[in-house]
């Protein structure tokens, strides 16, 4: 029996309306597992998808298989607050993430499945003199970069965000803003399905329900996989276990520059239309970063619960200043009700960048450390990762990326916070 | 993990206490002790702050995974 999804078109649903019911096929399951394979990928969120994704349609490696612990989209790709840009500072990550922006663009008609890429603009507020001048200096690289970035004044800034102009008790005044207009929104479960239903096609398995509990070697080769299902060979193996790359590095006795954290985010009741853009304020003391889902619920997120944790529970005073800082942007959304609340685990490296590098063996590769950006970068992530396991290169966009920068203090501190994970 | 017990002012909201630093293993290089984490699920020793009270150091070792608290003890006092 054939199990590759079939194509979205005109056609198709015609097709599917003549066929009538149990037309359409599941989009990934029904994979079985074999006994050995050219690439294995741990764990099914979004970069180890789009990795098998890659590794399938860019460099022709058809035996892969992906791994899930529990279900596919389970973990942070199901957990984040679905913001995407690429307004950073520091040449090695803007570049890496203006790709995974322009993948994001395409993303929909690239996978054939929409993943509802909402360039709304990510708009950044400065609410003193010193904000602004940060701003600008983030903006100029930006641009220098060829990266778009606009240094709003504080009308600029009203008429883009009509919201906030709303009267209430505002403690801070708006003073100007930095935009990157194709910033946005991505739908995060349309990502996990999308790229998973895209990677079934081109014949990678995907299993889930079956966890990874340790690396085989041979004469210093990793030669396979065992899991909860058996023992698996691996040519290959990635781990893309975004939040859990520490146990990783416990698993395999390799201790990393990375520490596990907590974020929460929120959601209030559905209203109706009234944040129209992605709103993102950045102090040294915390961070606050305001959307509104197409379901109209109020999305919040903010900063590190501030201490390692595995638990999952967040800390209600970090909820508290979260809502606070919202408030703080949006007196009008004072009265609504929190609907839903939520802490991921996080790796916290020690610089805040991304780390996609081998680890312990030559053919063992591990992509992770996205600190709490991971979301945003998944179709580059996926697209540098395969790129670097098939050709065992790393591509210039990740080359700096390695871990081998902790040791010769070429760090990529985007916030210059110093080798404490917490601070980033 | 709701409170930390302060040596001087007893068990207090976690919000007074500062996380500052997860201290390195024993006998860690100095590389390892500023960049190179165990992440041990079940164990972990660390310097906090009771920053919004008295502003005593102090040396922490919990449970990472429950949130359990072993052991709180002055910085400076008792091992160094």
């Amino acid at each position: 029996m054939d199990n590759t999804p079939q194509r979205y078109s005109a056609w198709a649903l015609l097709r599917a309306r003549l066929a009538g019911p149990g037309y359409w096929r599941s989009l990934w399951s029904g994979a079985k597992l074999k006994d050995g394979y050219d690439v294995v990928v741990v764990g099914a969120g979004g970069h180890g998808l789009a990795t098998a994704y890659h590794l399938a349609r860019d460099h022709g490696i058809k035996r892969v298989a992906v791994l899930e612990r529990r279900l596919v989209g389970y973990g942070n790709v199901g957990r984040n607050t679905t913001i995407v840009r690429s307004n950073y500072l520091l040449p090695q990550n803007h570049y890496f993430y203006e790709d995974a922006l322009r993948r994001w663009e395409r993303l929909s008609s690239v996978l054939n499945y929409n993943v509802m890429y909402s360039p709304r603009g990510v708009l950044d507020l400065a609410l003193s003199d010193g904000d602004m001048v940060d701003l600008a200096r983030r903006g100029n690289a930006m641009r220098l970069a060829g990266i778009d970035a606009e240094l709003f004044d504080r009308a600029a800034v009203l008429k883009f965000a009509p919201e906030l102009a709303a009267s209430g008790p505002r403690r801070f005044d708006i003073v100007g803003g930095l935009v990157q207009r194709r910033g946005g929104t991505v739908r995060h479960d349309a990502v996990a399905w999308g790229y998973a239903r895209a990677a079934t096609a081109l014949g990678v398995d995907i299993i889930e329900d079956c966890e990874v509990t340790g690396v085989q070697s041979a004469g210093g080769i990793a030669t396979g996989v065992e899991t909860t299902r058996g023992y698996v060979k691996a040519n290959r193996i990635v781990f893309a276990v975004a939040g859990h790359t520490g146990a990783i590095g416990r698993m395999l006795g390799i201790p990393l520059p990375i520490e596990t954290h907590l974020l929460q985010a929120m959601v209030t009741e559905p209203i109706k239309p009234l944040v129209s853009t992605v709103l993102v304020y950045v102090h040294p003391h915390g961070e606050v970063y305001v959307t509104q889902s197409d379901r109209g619920g109020v999305v919040m997120g903010g900063f590190l619960d501030g201490f390692p944790s595995y638990t999952r529970e967040g800390r209600w005073y970090r909820l508290e200043d979260v809502v606070q800082s919202a408030v703080g942007l949006l007196p009008q959304i004072a009265g609504l009700r929190i609907l839903r609340h939520w802490a991921g685990t996080n790796d916290m490296t020690m610089d805040g960048s991304f780390i996609i590098d081998r680890i312990g063996h030559d053919n063992v590769f591990v992509n992770g450390g996205w600190c709490y950006g991971g979301f945003k970068t998944i179709p580059a992530s996926g697209a540098a990762c395969a790129a670097f396991v098939a050709t065992g290169t790393a591509p210039d966009l990740i080359r700096a990326h390695g871990l081998a920068r902790f040791k010769t203090g070429h760090l990529l501190d985007e916030r210059g916070g110093g080798p404490f994970p917490v601070r980033q | 993990m709701n409170r930390l017990e302060c040596p001087f002012c007893g068990p207090r909201e976690l919000e007074e206490f500062v996380f500052h630093k997860t201290l390195p293993e024993a006998g860690a290089s100095e590389y390892a002790a500023v960049y190179e984490r165990v992440n041990r699920i079940d164990d972990s020793l660390e310097h906090w702050q009771h920053l919004r009270g008295c502003r005593a150091w102090l040396r922490v070792r919990r449970n990472p995974s429950t949130g359990e608290v072993h052991e709180v003890e002055l910085l400076g006092g008792g091992r160094s």
